[in-house]
């Protein structure tokens, strides 16, 4: 009896347990991964970023972290829209005058590291006990500087590419849908049995820009795609590059593959509306495409990981992560890594994990599993993202080569035809003219 | 001392007061002119000679930076396009612009309305204008494309084969200045005084003849303004540039696109070099000043001042 009531018991908590732990689950459910700190003083900040989506998300965090770690802290929050964010802060930067807390892109960090404008926080991971090795080394590894490897960024997401298809073409193509153990030599078959050149649909656009197109093919072969890790050498006119750039043109050459013209520009966006107005079957998109394929795309669809390579045996995925950072010059550095802290917690993650969109940085399963669930009534299945940060490549290029090789190399080989060992030849002696010697 | 800059005001309390009034009423404009245009350029010509990424300390290098682009194949380049450019764009937007202005000045029907539909792209943002341009030339789907596809051009990739990517470039920048050449033009036509086709008419001159031997001289000094004007506008030529490229390759295939004010651009903004970018700013001035110091002394031979003749 007295064992009856006590397994009854348990089972009574544990089904009061499981009501809480959907909106809860980030606190009580495991141990956080990130504990907030109390401010010591509160003062006021500015900070930037360059979506309104991020604005409104990190606006909400923002409120948490005011009431109950920093009551009196005022954060001026502002949205530098994307197209002239980078141009904006250069010109602040100029002035003296950079926001205290603001984003950061991996290919753009090397410049305001190198010229001291971010402030170092591992004296604060140091000082708050948090473990930075926690992350991925795709996340933050862009993101260290000096000798010992200090952080200078907190990740705010990760990003990665998967396959978006159009199940309704695969129906009328009377073909199976793809799983992630489908190989290059897959999808071109499918590719080539998905393209209807009388109604002008083509099969796949898996080529533009560095995140989402050719580098992952690249990748794939085990070679790091553009410039290698060390930023010294153009990797582009290698072997493995030049195979997998031909494997993607021999694609284009059959018209299988649309080119940037027709497409209208070399932008990732211009491949994905393409497939979004159900001129190509598949196309290769990042994890943050997702909240808009669900809102606005009318046919059925899914996503895969991207294919194998047929020797390697390789899916390999870009990684990005936008991290948060502090101005050197910041007049309130504690307080500026103390709400770069909680935005980077377990509790101030939750409101990206919430929001279905960003895939929230902070490795706690709980957080990555309430990314997950944000997507549960669409049956779509994130997880592809998920398990492409499994085997993954971080960002290598930078500012000063990114039209060369995000545009230029995509310009001529899939829209003026050049063969792809002159078009190599010509970008990399471009990048290899910005490298250091 | 206090007298002499009482002069300088004027001889009279009346006249002092008059141009006391006259000096408060333009310094807004002025002190605006002086803080941010004065000041910005005297900073470029100081920046010219320094090394500077905008956020460490610059550095003076003398006379480095015009030595570098003495030798940058891609300066030569922006060079080159910019004087392709305003060869391409200057005789055809003139000849355009005073065709039309000659037939919108006869008594035609609803002139008031083509005329403002010619001004009309100069009061349009070139930004605007410029999408809409890149969505005509868009090689499959492009209103361009279907024009041209009887006479085999349909798919034309405009803007990205880099030997004919100015050439829409220098479509959207004709279209955007004509209707202000027109509206000079038109000026001009109009202070023609009307005797002197009446005397034409009497010598039995023929509509070609009084075109070549009243309207043409006596338009000269406008057709001189309106040059003027267009080539500084050519060698100024950025926001086509930068909005019809940015969807394919930014300023072009291998730079087949970039002009002065894009490299300059794109040298400061996204290479951090301001030095360097201020350097091609000051070149840019000297050339701009250099062709316009050229035309004014060459319109002595052609440009007829009617007041001259007394």
């Amino acid at each position: 009896m007295f064992k009856m009531k006590q397994t009854m018991l348990v089972i009574v908590l544990f089904l009061v347990a499981s009501l809480l732990a959907v909106p809860v689950q980030a606190q009580e459910g495991s141990d956080p991964v990130i504990t907030p700190v109390v401010c010591e003083e509160p003062g006021s900040l500015t900070m930037w970023v360059w979506d309104e989506t991020w604005a409104a998300i990190i606006g909400a965090s923002i409120d948490v972290w005011i009431a109950e770690y920093c009551p009196g802290a005022e954060v001026d929050l502002q949205v530098q829209p994307w197209g002239q964010y980078w141009d904006v802060l250069k010109t602040n930067a100029a002035g003296g005058d950079l926001p205290d807390v603001f984003n950061m892109s991996q290919d753009r960090f090397f410049f305001y590291a190198d010229n001291d404008a971010i402030l170092d926080l591992q004296p604060y991971w140091d000082m708050y006990g948090v473990d930075t090795t926690i992350w991925g080394s795709g996340l933050v590894g862009p993101y260290r500087w000096g000798e010992a490897g200090d952080l200078y960024a907190a990740p705010v997401n990760w990003d990665t590419i998967a396959m978006f298809y159009n199940k309704d073409m695969f129906d009328a193509a009377g073909l199976d849908y793809p799983t992630a153990d489908w190989t290059w030599d897959d999808f071109a078959a499918d590719a080539a049995a998905l393209t209807d050149a009388d109604n002008d649909v083509y099969g796949a656009a898996v080529y533009s820009e560095y995140q989402s197109g050719y580098p992952n093919w690249i990748a794939a072969t085990g070679e790091t795609p553009v410039v290698d890790a060390a930023r010294t050498d153009c990797t582009l006119d290698n072997e493995d590059s030049i195979a997998a750039l031909n494997f993607l043109k021999g694609l284009y050459d059959e018209g299988i593959m649309p080119g940037v013209s027709i497409m209208g520009g070399a932008s990732a966006d211009d491949s994905f509306n393409f497939w979004a107005s159900e001129r190509v079957a598949m196309v290769s998109g990042g994890s943050w495409k997702l909240p808009q394929a669900i809102d606005e795309v009318t046919f059925n669809w899914d996503v895969v990981q991207l294919p194998k390579h047929p020797e390697t045996g390789r899916s390999r995925s870009i990684v990005h992560s936008v991290g948060y950072v502090a101005s050197a010059r910041t007049a309130n550095p504690d307080l500026a890594a103390n709400l770069i802290l909680f935005l980077a917690s377990d509790e101030g993650q939750m409101f990206f994990a919430e929001g279905g969109g960003v895939a929230p940085a902070n490795p706690s399963p709980a957080i990555q599993q309430m990314w997950l669930d944000s997507f549960g009534d669409a049956g779509v299945n994130a997880q592809a993202f998920v398990d492409a940060t499994a085997d993954s490549q971080g960002v290598t290029v930078f500012d000063e080569v990114w039209d060369v090789m995000n545009t230029e190399l995509v310009v001529q080989i899939f829209d003026l035809d050049i063969p792809v060992e002159d078009a190599v030849a010509s970008v990399c002696e471009a990048i290899n003219a910005e490298l250091p010697e | 001392m206090t007298s002499t800059l009482l002069k300088f005001f004027g001889p009279t309390p009346l006249s002092r007061r008059k141009a006391l009034w006259g000096m408060a009423l333009v310094a807004p404009n002025v002190l605006g002119l002086f803080f941010f245009f004065g000041v910005p350029v005297l900073m470029a010509f100081i920046t010219s000679f320094r090394e500077w990424n905008a956020i460490k300390p610059a550095r003076y290098v003398g006379f480095d930076n015009f030595e570098r682009l003495a030798t940058d194949p891609k300066f030569e380049q922006a060079l080159t396009n910019t004087f392709k450019l305003i060869g391409l764009t200057v005789p055809i937007e003139m000849v355009l612009a005073l065709g039309i202005a000659v037939l919108l000045n006869q008594p035609l029907r609803g002139r008031n309305w083509l005329r403002m539909a010619y001004f009309l792209p100069v009061v349009t943002s070139t930004v605007a204008a410029s999408v809409v341009w890149t969505s005509i030339f868009q090689p499959r789907y492009g209103i361009l494309s279907d024009l041209l596809a009887p006479v085999g051009l349909g798919e034309t990739k405009w803007l990205v084969d880099p030997g004919l990517v100015l050439i829409p470039v220098g479509v959207v920048a004709i279209w955007q200045r004509l209707g202000f050449d027109m509206v000079l033009f038109l000026a001009g036509l109009q202070a023609i005084p009307g005797e002197l086709y009446e005397a034409a008419l009497i010598d039995g001159a023929n509509r070609w003849q009084r075109f070549r031997n009243v309207t043409l001289p006596m338009l000269s000094p406008t057709t001189f303004l309106v040059v003027v004007l267009a080539i500084i506008n050519g060698f100024q030529i950025f926001d086509q540039v930068y909005v019809m490229t940015l969807r394919t390759v930014p300023g072009g295939v291998g730079g087949s696109a970039t002009t002065l004010t894009y490299f300059l651009y794109r040298r400061a903004f996204t290479n951090s070099e301001f030095g360097y970018a201020s350097a091609v700013a000051l070149v840019l001035f000297l050339l701009v000043l250099g062709v316009t110091v050229v035309q004014l002394v060459m319109q002595r031979y052609w440009v007829y001042y009617e007041s001259d003749e007394g």
